[in-house]
């Protein structure tokens, strides 16, 4: 067992060093990268060594006679959450999110101290002590705190008060909610029911299982299937069309989407948002092919109500491409990234 | 001898009557019914043959039916159509409606406890735990029967709001809905008929052959009462999911389209559930609030056996509540796609964000209650020292859960993510995630469950380290499981992915059926390490239990909010237009700001309705006390 827990609180310190190296640049921030694709299990697989470690640590100071106190552990537990967010995960996680996860953390660190008796008693101790100021040190610590917290309270207020020049929050909805129908060229398509006419087998027939058969794999990077490759000359049907999407996507689309469809094109850091990353497990994969056909048609300028603050730069496509031509974009797009669109059968 | 026979034969038929008034709602209705789909027939052949009969197409059965009613009222801006007072006429009927609902919710789901409560009572083999149950369930139906009153009141005040405020969209809605609401009526008459015979017969029918009549009733009682909240759920289905009339509105005639709307079943089935868990939650508040101001060793030792139980029921319904929300979700998905996106993707999806915050604050506090639990019972000490395992398991889930898609953020913080969807947390924002960040909170659930029913027993079975290790592998590979398939379910189409929930609802349930059934063999006999120390428990376990109630409270509001405004401008979804100059979506802050309101106004007048029980208790006589169970040495009964 103490060999097990020392191995934890090896782990544990080293790990500590390490966001420490990385938040005063001692350590390049990027010696132990989050990579793409695993980045949310590997967020909670490092949160997860981080607890054994510290359990380690905790466990041999505990044996060695140099217990820490639980009030600190749970005041610093919450801290290093709080410092891993804000300088492990890249790109900067918003403040309104930080906010819930720190409220969060300290509700889990509290439930931790207080699990049961004797460790409440643990923590709340240093925290009577002060209250109680039966020693010189606890009484001038109690004073600072009196003085102290009146001034962090009226430094707060005064910050959340003062009048600001920055922009301010938006709640933009991301996927406002579709039409039943919209009018494309002169003709109604119910989207609800509506199918892509280029998602077909060989026979021409509509077939999503054969083309979700083609589709690029995801993993580390996004790898043509075998005998799926749209720019050989032989192919025919889906693979011909994802092609001709293809084309139309880089004679229009990729200046805004980028080459590799993740929203970074040429022109992309010149608007906020920058345009949608369909590589995001949380756009295009999310939606029915005919939410796109839509998006596409209308662009920004269609978007609902609902849509707001409408933030888009999208232009409505219908100007510029023929109904098939969105389709075939649309097409490629979900070929590209290896996602299949929502179907609901 | 003859006085017994005599009682006998009156409870029998004072069973019956109730039987008789559950069913009087359906024969009164039958001719009604029949009558109402044959008129616009009849009297189409009165006037000379079929082709003076208009007929309609179902918007939603696609059925061909004839056309029976008015179309749809085309509304104005009008004081005609929406009289006022200088003040939001939806704002007073959301508050009305709520408080109806929240006592409704409460008085149909405290008997339905009171029926389990009573049964274990009766079919215990320990007579001194059976009179505790027993008094248990007396307990809880004599604070629902003040709640009741208050629940008729409301509804009365809710009527009126409708009928003074929304004349013209209470006229259509009870010009098609006529014979349900006669039915709606009449089966009211027999709930309060059958509640008070109920109630003021629990003492004259407490033993042998008469407590399982007195049983029987609550059966009958819980039957009418789920009858009534299927008829109601029929209206706010049909206002959402609107069946049975044709484009313009019209009615067709057929008055099981109109109740059997595409949404009907699964709302059914959630506000049941929801409604037990609430009413769980605030029974378990009462009990810790008469816990905190016990004066008393006895007091103190019977309401946390009160709220432990009000806990247990509460939450054995609340684990499978996200199921059948998500089967309501995928239904309301199936009818308009639209309306799921708006849900769940777009405008109120940050109400969804603080729904699952809300869902992850009641199984916290349960966990947490359990853990504090666990301090009563001498030999528990061993499992507590890894409950900080349970609290990362629980806190990693909980942040998966509600970590938003759309994210608030400022435009500075948007351009610096450099896109709307952050590459590690956006994963976390979508329902494959979502999905396994639930599982593994009810399955920590579970497995809190577990360590509580064993706490003070070591299990004397041979094969019980065995039995321990298989237990271990088993939760081990359920967490595994869940997360895997949450992974997985990013790598396949979305229709496969929303099946995947099954797997990973299965793995849940099985933790929970399997283990609790394997845990009781095993501790079949068990070597008892000490007693449960009843009333020796933690005040911060109470607030717990309080901190439940008003969760539970608080997302039923924000739950009923979503789901009606998600109509968007429609009184009837797309077919009768809201034009009042109210048919826009509160911001989220004044709906929060509404609901707790809601949430303050129903929790000072239920602590009104306790303060009200507990006066009738004081006032009871001298011998009634003495059968109060808290005031008998506590036993050292399991859980």
């Amino acid at each position: 067992m103490k060999a097990l827990m020392s191995v934890g609180a090896l782990v544990g310190v080293l790990g500590l060093l390490m966001l420490i190296g990385m938040i005063f640049g001692v350590v390049p921030s990027n010696t132990v990268r989050l990579v793409e694709g695993y980045m949310p299990m590997q967020v909670l697989s490092e949160l997860a060594v981080f607890v054994a470690g510290f359990t380690g640590l905790s466990y041999l100071a505990n044996s060695m006679g140099m217990a820490f106190p639980r009030f600190w552990q749970g005041v610093l537990f919450w801290t290093f959450v709080q410092m891993y967010l804000k300088f492990r995960i890249y790109p900067p996680i918003p403040f309104s999110v930080r906010a819930m996860y720190g409220v969060v953390s300290f509700v889990a660190v509290f439930m931790w101290v207080s699990a049961n008796e004797e460790d409440w008693k643990k923590f709340r101790q240093p925290i009577l002590n002060v209250l109680d100021a039966n020693t010189g040190f606890h009484k001038a610590l109690r004073t600072m705190y009196l003085i102290l917290v009146p001034l962090l309270i009226g430094g707060f207020s005064f910050v959340t008060m003062k009048p600001s020049v920055d922009e301010p929050i938006e709640l933009r909805t991301v996927h406002p909610a579709p039409p039943a129908s919209t009018k494309v060229h002169g003709k109604t398509y119910t989207l609800q029911t509506s199918q892509n006419p280029y998602r077909v087998n060989l026979e021409g027939k509509y077939d999503q299982a054969y083309s979700n058969k083609l589709i690029v794999e995801q993993g580390m990077g996004r790898l043509m299937a075998p005998n799926a490759n749209p720019w050989d000359e032989k192919a025919e049907g889906y693979l011909k069309y994802v092609r001709e999407g293809g084309e139309i996507f880089f004679q229009n689309c990729h200046f805004c989407h980028g080459d590799n469809l993740n929203g970074r094109g040429l022109h992309a850091f010149a608007f906020n948002p920058i345009p949608a990353n369909f590589t995001d497990p949380g756009t295009i994969a999310q939606l029915q092919e005919t939410f796109i056909f839509w998006r596409v048609a209308k662009g920004g300028i269609g978007l609902p109500n609902e849509g707001f603050p409408w933030a888009s730069v999208m232009p409505p496509w219908e100007q510029h491409l023929t109904t098939d031509e969105i389709w075939k974009v649309i097409l490629f797009e979900y070929w590209h990234t290896g996602y299949y669109p929502r179907t609901w059968d | 001898m003859g006085s017994v026979t005599r009682t006998k034969l009156m409870s029998v038929m004072a069973l019956c009557a109730m039987i008789g008034l559950l069913l009087m709602p359906v024969l009164v209705a039958i001719p009604a019914l029949a009558s109402d789909g044959g008129a616009p027939a009849a009297d189409a052949k009165k006037e000379g043959g079929e082709a003076k009969v208009e007929k309609g197409k179902d918007v939603y059965y696609k059925t061909e039916g004839i056309v029976s009613g008015p179309p749809a009222p085309k509304t104005t801006d009008s004081e005609k159509d929406y009289p006022r007072y200088n003040f939001e006429s939806r704002v007073l009927l959301w508050f009305a409606n709520q408080q109806h609902l929240y006592y409704g919710s409460f008085v149909l789901a405290v008997p339905i406890f009171c029926m389990i409560i009573e049964f274990m009572g009766v079919v215990s083999k320990d007579k001194a735990l059976a009179k505790r149950y027993d008094q248990l369930a007396y307990d809880f139906i004599k604070i629902s029967l003040t709640a009741y009153s208050l629940t008729a009141i409301l509804g009365g005040i809710l009527i009126f709001t409708f009928l003074t405020l929304y004349p013209a969209f209470f006229q259509y809605l009870s010009g098609i809905f006529r014979p349900v609401m006669h039915i709606y009526a009449l089966m009211f008459v027999a709930e309060s008929g059958t509640l008070y015979i109920y109630y003021y017969g629990w003492d004259k029918m407490k033993e042998g052959f008469l407590k399982w009549i007195h049983l029987s009733m609550s059966v009958v009682l819980n039957v009418i009462g789920t009858i009534l909240m299927f008829l109601a759920n029929s209206w706010i289905g049909f206002m959402m999911s609107p069946a049975g009339v044709d484009e313009q509105g019209r009615y067709l005639g057929n008055i099981w389209h109109v109740i059997h709307t595409a949404l009907w079943n699964p709302l059914n089935l959630h506000r049941i559930l929801g409604n037990m868990a609430f009413g769980g939650g605030v029974v378990a508040a009462y009990a810790a609030y008469r816990f905190l101001s016990a004066k008393t060793d006895e007091e103190r030792a019977h309401y946390d056996w009160m709220g432990y139980i009000a806990m247990a029921l509460g939450v054995s319904f609340l684990i499978p509540l996200p199921f059948a929300g998500y089967w309501l979700m995928r239904e309301v998905y199936a009818y308009r796609q639209q309306m799921g996106i708006t849900l769940m993707g777009g405008l109120l999806a940050w109400l969804f964000i603080i729904q699952a915050t809300m869902i992850g604050i009641l199984f916290l506090s349960t966990n947490y209650y359990l853990w504090q639990a666990l301090g009563r019972m001498r030999g528990a000490e061993k499992y507590q020292r890894y409950i900080k395992y349970l609290v990362f398991l629980l806190t990693c889930g909980f942040l998966v859960f509600i970590t938003p898609h759309t994210i608030v953020m400022t435009p500075a913080e948007l351009k610096a993510m450099g896109g709307q969807q952050h590459p590690v947390l956006g994963n976390y924002g979508v329902m494959s995630a979502k999905n396994g960040g639930i599982n593994v909170i009810i399955t920590t659930t579970v497995l809190s469950f577990v360590w509580y029913m064993r706490g003070n027993k070591v299990s004397t079975v041979s094969w019980s380290k065995f039995g321990n290790i298989f237990m271990g592998c088993f939760f081990f590979f359920a967490y595994l499981n869940i997360i895997m398939l949450a992974v997985y379910g990013y790598y396949i189409p979305a229709n496969v992915r929303v099946g995947l929930s099954v797997p990973q609802v299965a793995t849940t349930l099985s933790c929970l059926f399997f283990m609790f059934a394997l845990n009781s063999v095993m501790m079949k006999g068990a070597k008892q390490m000490g007693p449960i120390e009843w009333g020796k428990i933690s005040a911060r376990s109470q607030y717990a239990l309080i901190m439940l109630a008003t969760a539970f409270t608080w997302m039923m509001g924000l739950m009923g909010y979503i789901r009606s405004s998600v109509r968007l401008f429609w009184h009837v979804n797309e077919i009768m237009r809201d034009n009042s100059p109210w048919a826009y979506t509160h911001t989220v802050g004044f709906a929060a700001n509404m609901i707790s309101a809601n949430v303050l106004f129903f929790w000072i007048s239920i602590m009104f309705v306790f303060w009200l029980g507990a006066l009738a208790a004081k006032k009871a006589p001298v011998e009634a006390k003495a059968a109060v169970p808290g005031r008998a040495a506590a036993p050292a009964v399991g859980h």
